[in-house]
């Protein structure tokens, strides 16, 4: 019977992460994912912190980390280890040679495909918006068919949230592969990935944008994590080029995941996939295993320590089944809730603050360890990371990532 | 000066109904809708056309009502109604005397009500509680409120009807105890303007106190609330009913990929008071749990509440002991001539409401032409050929889909646009097959001002994802088409999902809560719509 240091279950971004340094560490790991995790649907980008609790714009992601509230996993994690976490994870993406560009002392302002801007942190050489201030001639670029990204979106709304002395020009491209059906932006992707296709959006480039400007482009430079497909357009046309941030599928999200699998394998970490986790082994107040179903038995697997990364509600790390009621299904970790139904959610669905059933999750103390409804420590050797945290949300504050890559880390690193 | 005949007020059901009834009479008629068409009870219920099963026993006149326009309205409503047939369930603790009665009733009023053995019933419908005692196959079937009211506009225009949607009646002016017309503010610009006509209807449904108010006349109308589920799925194939007095939740009503369950019953505030409450969805699944035990599996889209509009000339009935009876009232007995209300009835009787209402019509203005409505079908015959067309550029579903949406002449220039250009064919929302061409033709026809106006036309936005990937597409390709509406495009995104979340708030839990968290990631999350209102407001 195998016996790990660590199990990691979950193989969202704060799954990989704590698998990641816990191998950094020379632990034992084996990780157990069911499904994808979020992160080809989220944007491959690590938002730290992005707007304060009053809705305000953050100066910096540390400023932003240093004034949050008591409740907060950043305020559990403290600013050390997420300072810890942020070098971390720019030093693996080097060594994967795919690096990562930002720091916690400035915060990025990036184009989504909305045509607004979005505070974020750590990005990819393809999202560098360095020279988005200097440059002003900027082109869009759009492509025929392709329903999941409007480049005269982006340009009018540019003109608001980037500035109205800019020269805007949108630059529709033909690929012409698909024969008159949509496309998505995956399509466009694998589409660069080939020498062929490369050659083929070069040419039609060349004839529409001229040296020196800045090119706005959906995130298809490629699937995989390297900057080959970036490098060979930039140095075509000598332009620099910026992919936006779009609705789901997420390419930048597809290459930071492939670039996370490759490093664990090399660390050696086993990988099982289709590992349904549905229940834990306690013994002592200590789990000492975990089951999985798979389509022909249930297997058990054991360590010395596990890392609970499921996710939120829509990971399925957090079950709401019934109206008034959340569980977290593996380790049955009480979780608190508002009162009634109606005190779950604000009145409107964007509004200025944070939606309270966005932070409902699993109350951890400072070495990520599951509290109960008293604050009492449920297990000593069970350490939490991710969407399933208490106390943030996400999408207000513009975390998205952020809590995922510290919390995986610190997860890790209290092991 | 803007002038008509009759003016009828309310966009519901019974006002296109008149609308059409009175065009193809020969009479010029104008209607005026306060929002968007259907925007009150007509699109807020079951979409059930009764058998009449439900009204036997209480109210004999209303089953033969039912059951007389039912057989009309799926002859002359072939695009609008779905015959899937209806199914009444006694479980155990429903009263066995109320069955006799009951089969008693259908026969007496000729609602063909066909005894099944359970098994039977099971074999039709496996979803079905095995606990049923005793079922009965009837005539219901399904419709759809917002295509059968455009079909309905579109039936009268040809016959040069018109309508103003966005147009709020404010006053009803009248000289020597004669209406001379109506004083309307449209309700975007807030420009008013006097309408010159002879006749005034007011089909308002829960609204008609307020119309009759205008006029200085009382109409007690109750609203009473009814709040209704949609199911991601199809339950079953046909209507289910149970087999007891009428009551909340024993309703369920399949609808292309959907269903419907309902309703509940309680006294409104106000016309629109029509915010659902989580408690009414909670009493709704558990009394639904009886006839499918595994409801609490299927996924909820949303959840949306109606005011059923009850007229009693005696105010203090209420919920379902009032009358689903309609009547007109003749105004002229309170001194106003030219000026009448129809008030009560039902969706079902929709058309024979309308009829009566432009006989009474007719007679005032003394025009003798006689009523055709229940001959002529709403939606005009389409050609094969251009149906082949269609067939080019639509997925094959989809086509008929947009058959029913556009009509013929609608999709021969949907149509057209995709053969000026294919790319137009693309479609921006796959839950429901609404293409790109469609899209941009409901945006131009001259009666969409929001994008929640091209939203119920089309169906865009209201299937599986509820906006959550359509909402981006629609807004990007009005915006690259320049269709915006004169509106800021972060507003347009922030209104189609908010219009969503109304009906999700209330019933967080299970796949709700999933899908809303993937809606805000990629819509704040991602694309930072909060932080660009935000942004704009400094």
């Amino acid at each position: 019977m195998r016996k790990d240091d660590v199990i990691v279950i979950g193989g969202g971004f704060a799954g990989l992460i704590a698998a990641a340094a816990s191998a950094k560490r020379g632990k034992k790991v084996t990780l157990l994912s069911f499904g994808m995790g979020t992160l080809t649907v989220g944007s491959g980008i690590v938002d730290i912190l992005g707007y304060n609790n009053d809705g305000t714009a953050a100066l910096t992601p540390e400023v932003a980390v240093k004034m949050v509230e008591d409740d907060h996993p950043y305020h559990k994690i403290g600013l050390q280890a997420v300072k810890e976490s942020v070098e971390f994870f720019l030093e693996l993406c080097r060594e994967e040679m795919y690096p990562y560009i930002g720091s916690l002392n400035e915060m990025k302002w990036i184009p989504t495909a909305a045509g607004t801007l979005k505070p974020t942190c750590l990005v990819p050489k393809t999202i560098d918006v360095a020279r988005l201030k200097e440059i002003d001639t900027i082109y869009i670029v759009g492509f025929h068919c392709l329903k999941d990204y409007y480049a005269e979106l982006v340009a009018k709304n540019l003109k608001t949230s980037l500035g109205s002395d800019n020269k805007y020009e949108v630059v529709m491209i033909n690929h012409q592969f698909s024969g008159g059906r949509d496309v998505t932006i995956l399509d466009l992707a694998r589409w660069l990935d080939s020498e062929a296709g490369r050659a083929a959006f070069i040419k039609e480039l060349q004839g529409k944008i001229k040296p020196g400007a800045v090119v706005l482009i959906p995130p298809i430079l490629g699937t995989a994590p390297d900057y080959l497909v970036l490098d060979a357009v930039k140095k075509a046309t000598g332009c620099h080029f910026i992919e936006t941030v779009t609705i789901p599928p997420s390419i930048s999200g597809l290459r930071l995941r492939s670039m996370l699998i490759n490093h664990l394998k090399k660390m050696g970490v086993r990988m099982i996939e289709k590992a349904n986790v549905m229940q834990s082994i306690l013994e002592d107040g200590k789990c000492v295993g975990v089951v999985t179903d798979g389509i022909d038995r249930e297997r058990s697997y054991y360590a010395q320590s596990f890392i609970l990364a499921t996710g939120g509600f829509y990971g399925g790390g957090l079950i709401s089944s019934e109206l008034g009621e959340v569980d977290e299904p593996i380790f049955k970790i009480p979780i608190q809730i508002p009162i009634t139904q109606e005190k779950w959610s604000n009145l409107n669905l964007f509004s200025n603050e944070k939606q309270p059933f966005a932070k409902i999750g699993i109350r951890i103390d400072e070495k990520m360890r599951p509290l109960d409804e008293k604050g009492n420590l449920l297990f000593e050797n069970v350490f939490v990371a991710g969407r399933n945290l208490q106390g943030y949300d996400f999408c207000f504050e513009k975390s998205g990532n952020g809590v995922a890559l510290t919390s995986g880390y610190q997860a890790a690193m209290s092991v | 000066m803007e002038k008509a005949t009759v003016v009828v007020i309310g966009g519901g059901a019974t006002g296109v109904g008149i609308l059409r009834d009175l065009a193809m009479r020969g009479v010029d008629v104008l209607l005026l809708e306060q929002r968007d068409m259907v925007h009150g009870t007509s699109s807020r219920y079951h979409g059930l056309l009764h058998s009449g099963g439900r009204y036997a026993v209480k109210d004999a006149e209303a089953g033969r009502e039912c059951i007389e326009e039912n057989k009309i309205l799926r002859k002359i409503g072939r695009h609008c109604v779905e015959a899937t047939e209806g199914l009444f369930v006694r479980l155990p603790e429903d009263d066995e005397a109320f069955e006799e009665k009951w089969v008693e009733a259908c026969l007496k009023i000729g609602i063909p009500a066909v005894q099944i053995a359970p098994e039977e019933a099971w074999r039709l419908e496996p979803n079905l509680t095995h606990q049923a005692k005793s079922v009965y196959r009837v005539p219901d079937a399904a419709i759809d409120g917002f295509r059968m009211a455009w079909q309905n506009v579109a039936s009268a225009k040809r016959y040069g009807g018109r309508l103003k949607t966005y147009t709020e009646v404010i006053r009803i002016e009248h000289s020597n105890n004669q209406v001379v017309g109506v004083i309307a503010r449209n309700y975007i610009t807030g420009e008013e303007e006097f309408i010159a006509c002879d006749f005034v209807v007011s089909a308002v449904g829960s609204w008609a106190g307020e119309i009759a108010r205008l006029a200085g006349i009382d109409v007690h109308v109750q609203p009473d609330r009814g709040t209704l589920i949609a199911f991601n799925h199809r339950l079953s194939s046909r209507i289910i009913n149970r087999l007891r007095p009428a009551s909340d939740g024993d309703i369920f009503v399949p609808h292309g990929s959907i269903t419907i369950l309902g309703t509940t019953s309680s006294a409104a505030k106000q016309p629109d008071d029509t915010i659902p409450l989580t408690a009414e969805v909670v009493e709704l699944l558990k009394i639904g749990e009886a006839t499918f035990e595994n409801l609490r599996d299927y996924r909820m889209l949303r959840v949306f509440s109606g005011t059923r509009p009850l007229y009693s000339a005696d105010p203090t009935a209420k919920g379902r002991g009032a009358s689903r009876n309609f009547v007109i009232l003749d105004h002229a007995k309170e001194g106003l001539n030219g000026f009448a209300s129809i008030v009560g009835g039902k969706f079902t009787t929709y058309r024979l409401m309308a009829e009566k209402m432009t006989d009474f019509i007719c007679k005032y203005l003394q025009v003798t032409a006689a009523c055709r409505t229940a001959d002529e079908p709403l939606v005009e015959d389409i050609s094969p050929q251009l149906l082949a067309k269609a067939r080019l550029y639509f997925p094959s579903y989809g086509t008929n889909l947009a058959v029913s949406r556009l009509g013929g002449a609608g999709l021969e220039r949907v149509v057209k646009r995709m053969e000026k250009d294919p790319e137009k064919s693309q479609l921006v929302c796959e839950c429901e097959n609404v293409t790109l061409a469609e899209v941009e033709e409901t945006a131009h026809d001259g009666t969409s001002f929001t994008l929640g106006d091209v939203r119920r036309k089309t169906r865009m936005g209201m299937g599986t994802c509820q906006g959550a990937f359509c909402t981006y597409r629609s807004v990007g390709a009005l915006e690259a088409n320049e269709l915006n509406f004169g509106k800021d495009n972060i507003g347009l995104f922030k209104e189609f999902l908010q219009a969503r979340w109304r009906g999700i708030r209330p019933i967080m839990w299970g796949n709700v809560i999933r899908e809303i968290e993937l809606t805000r990631g990629i819509y704040d999350g991602t694309l930072n719509v909060n932080g660009a209102i935000e942004h704009e407001k400094r």
